[in-house]
């Protein structure tokens, strides 16, 4: 059963007692809260997830609570719990989903060493996938939310997670945070997008959930092979300009903004290299959302298989500055 | 190896990770319910690598659930990432030391590391500790300084407090190096209670092959494990500690009487038979490690002492877990946790210079306190 068909009450009963298992396609969570407030939030950005049976094995067990002690007459605050452990500052209590994605996404990324983690967002349309590694400010999430509002299917916003033994791009389906004005852009841009409440004056600013759909939950098994790498960045002067990318600067930057390219070693360098090599890249400077989207199109489109597969010669090359 | 079975000193929530260190067989008959308990309190205790390590040793990894697997990988993924980081660390600064009288001997994780012994396996090392003799201390402190080493603390006092009282320098970093290195001129503070021999620390190390370095030799490794966790720490959180500790006892082997003898009478040289004592006592109620009834009736003349009694064990008992595995209220794990914080004050110097310390940790902090109300008062 989805989320979002799960009466309130019974939700709040589950997500306070065992818990509910998630699955966001290469990795589960257990999500349990006793915040009435923090259920309903869920139930609106994974609304389109199905409510798991918590038991079994787990990558990680997030838990929202409010925090106790004399403080909280003060100042009410929650927590999080990853594991049966504390690691991140308690959050205001009324802004507790951001404080659950957060620490889910930072619990995620320090455990799951069976992958490349990218600092990226990552969609696909038909089995090919758009790498879209993220610099602050970049516009990446916006642009990202946007394609998948427009027939790409989201692999993830905050992971590119890339398996080691061949390159290809697995899912990391998980509500994609828009911040400040990205959420005015993207509810004006598809009035019919589901968006979670406003969070405002979190640390990053005002922070909204966009709900992932339905039928990208449902393809929860699926990999996309490596087609584009995509350097995007908005800049409200420009309408839409592409320019290549030399693949041994790709590399550098997707490398250095990876969560465990260093730690994983060889294995990440050979699968990063193989990645490149297939993908042709680009750097995008967008001032307007439907142009990039249609750009991006067509370049999905020509850039075909002309730059791989990945040959040890053509990775040797792509690696070498 | 065996590890035999884990006693009842434990927490409960504890007992799986123990039994699954102590017989990694045992872990093939977990399903993913059990693996779900064990993998996040071995990932909090700092143990996954080191589990991963003796599990795959004993059980076939295609046998266990994938999802098992891949969290098993990743502790051996990290362990062995640490690994490389300390043996670039020791490479990079090899160039630093030369010239400058040594031995220069690595303890605990980096000795481990560099000589690969089966207990540094799986380990997680945060920092490299490296013992120089104090005639070299000034010359080394000043070419690693040169060779782009800092240190992190740089406030006068805490230089000062280093310095005078410590056994080692304040912690120091380098850019590209996600290690510290804490440079070491003996093995516990000179004005704490327990006086080693540090000439023959020194004079009884013990070349590492293909290295520039040195470490010390297997009883006195064994030895400083056991005084840093059992006199110069608070115990919070330090299982990874003993697990060293009983490893390397049944490496010796503690149910061979004349290693015991041996150890013991090294343990006396260093004014160390108390803190052994205990150790053995942790070891026995946690790890039924073999050997140390034995051992413990060999020392019985050293006797039950306050400070390395029954009484401190109820309360290392209590906190020695990771935090998401342990016993009990939270308040009275709280005040264990307070009064092992005391005793390791207490242990680690005199009274008048504790008194001093503590009041001039006071003073400082009201001032920082002070300027900073200010500068908020003014900004």
């Amino acid at each position: 059963m989805r989320i979002a068909e799960i009466p309130e009450q019974l939700l709040f009963h589950r997500l306070s007692t065992e818990g509910v298992g998630i699955d966001f396609g290469s990795a589960r969570a257990r999500v349990k809260t006793n915040l009435p407030a923090c259920a309903a939030s869920i139930r609106t950005v994974y609304g389109g997830y199905f409510a798991d049976d918590p038991s079994g094995m787990f990558d990680v067990t997030v838990d929202l609570r409010r925090v106790r002690g004399i403080r909280a007459y003060v100042r009410p605050q929650c927590q999080l719990l990853c594991d049966g452990i504390v690691d991140q500052e308690p959050f205001p209590l009324d802004t507790s989903l951001p404080l659950l994605e957060w620490g889910t996404n930072y619990s995620l990324a320090t455990r799951l060493y069976c992958y490349l983690l990218l600092h990226a967002g990552v969609v696909e349309r038909g089995g090919r996938a758009i790498v879209m590694p993220a610099m602050p400010g970049s516009g990446k999430s916006t642009l990202t939310a946007a394609l998948t509002l427009r027939g790409f299917r989201l692999l993830s916003d905050e992971f590119g997670v890339v398996r080691l033994r061949d390159a290809r791009l697995l899912r990391m389906l998980r509500p994609l945070a828009l911040k400040n004005e990205s959420i005015d852009v993207i509810q004006r841009f598809e009035p019919t997008a589901v968006l979670g409440r406003r969070f405002p004056k979190t640390r990053k600013g005002t922070v909204a959930h966009l709900a992932p759909q339905p039928s990208h939950v449902d393809a929860r098994q699926e990999v996309a092979s490596p087609a584009l790498v995509v350097f995007p960045r908005f800049d409200p002067a420009a309408s839409v300009e592409l320019h290549p990318v030399q693949k041994a600067r790709a590399f550098a930057r997707l490398a250095v903004n990876s969560f465990n390219c260093e730690a994983l070693g060889p294995q990440a360098f050979e699968a990063l290299s193989q990645l490149v090599a297939e993908s042709s890249c680009w750097q995008l400077r967008y001032g307007d959302l439907n142009g990039a989207i249609k750009a991006l199109r067509e370049l999905l489109d020509e850039a075909k298989q002309v730059d791989g597969p990945g040959l040890l010669s053509d990775k040797r090359e792509a690696v070498r500055w | 190896m065996d590890f035999g079975s884990p006693r009842s000193h434990a927490p409960q929530a504890l007992r799986p990770l123990l039994l699954a260190l102590s017989d990694p067989r045992s872990a093939a008959s977990y399903d993913e319910s059990g693996w779900d308990s064990l993998i996040p309190v071995a990932r909090t205790a700092r143990l996954l690598g080191v589990l991963a390590h003796r599990v795959y040793e004993h059980v076939d990894r295609s046998t266990l659930p994938e999802r098992v697997q891949r969290h098993l990988d990743a502790g051996l993924t990290e362990a062995r990432y640490r690994r490389q980081k300390t043996l670039f660390l020791l490479h990079t600064i090899t160039p630093a030391l030369s010239g400058h009288a040594g031995p220069w001997v690595l303890l605990k994780g980096a000795a481990y590391v560099a000589q690969d012994r089966p207990l540094g396996r799986g380990r997680l090392p945060t920092d490299v500790d490296l013992m120089v003799p104090r005639a070299s201390l000034d010359g080394v402190e000043h070419a690693l300084k040169s060779a782009g080493w800092v240190f992190e603390k740089t406030e006068e006092y805490d230089q000062h407090y280093y310095r005078a009282w410590s056994h080692e320098l304040p912690p120091m970093v380098a850019a590209g190096q996600s290690m510290e290195l804490d440079l070491h001129h003996t093995i516990l503070p000179p004005i704490g209670r327990i006086k080693p021999d540090t000439a023959r620390l020194f004079s009884d190390a013990m070349p590492v092959a293909g290295t520039a370095f040195h470490v010390l030799c297997p009883h006195d490794q064994l030895l400083h494990a056991i005084v840093h966790l059992v006199h110069d720490s608070d115990f919070i959180g330090r299982l990874r500690d003993l697990v060293d500790i009983d490893a390397m006892f049944r490496a010796l082997p503690l149910t061979d009487a004349d290693a015991r003898a041996a150890l013991i009478e090294r343990a006396r040289l260093h004014d160390m038979e108390k803190p052994l004592r205990m150790a053995a006592m942790l070891c026995r109620g946690w790890f039924e490690t073999p050997g140390c009834e034995e051992l413990i009736s060999d020392t019985v003349t050293a006797g039950d002492s306050f400070f390395y009694g029954e009484r401190v064990i109820t309360l290392a008992n209590r906190v020695l877990g990771p935090a998401n595995a342990l016993d009990g209220s939270e308040r009275s794990r709280r005040r264990a946790g307070k009064l092992l914080e005391a005793r390791s004050h207490w242990l680690r110097m005199p009274p008048w210079l504790l008194a001093y310390h503590t009041a001039s940790k006071g003073v400082r902090s009201l001032a920082q306190w002070a300027t900073k109300r200010q500068g908020a008062a003014t900004g």
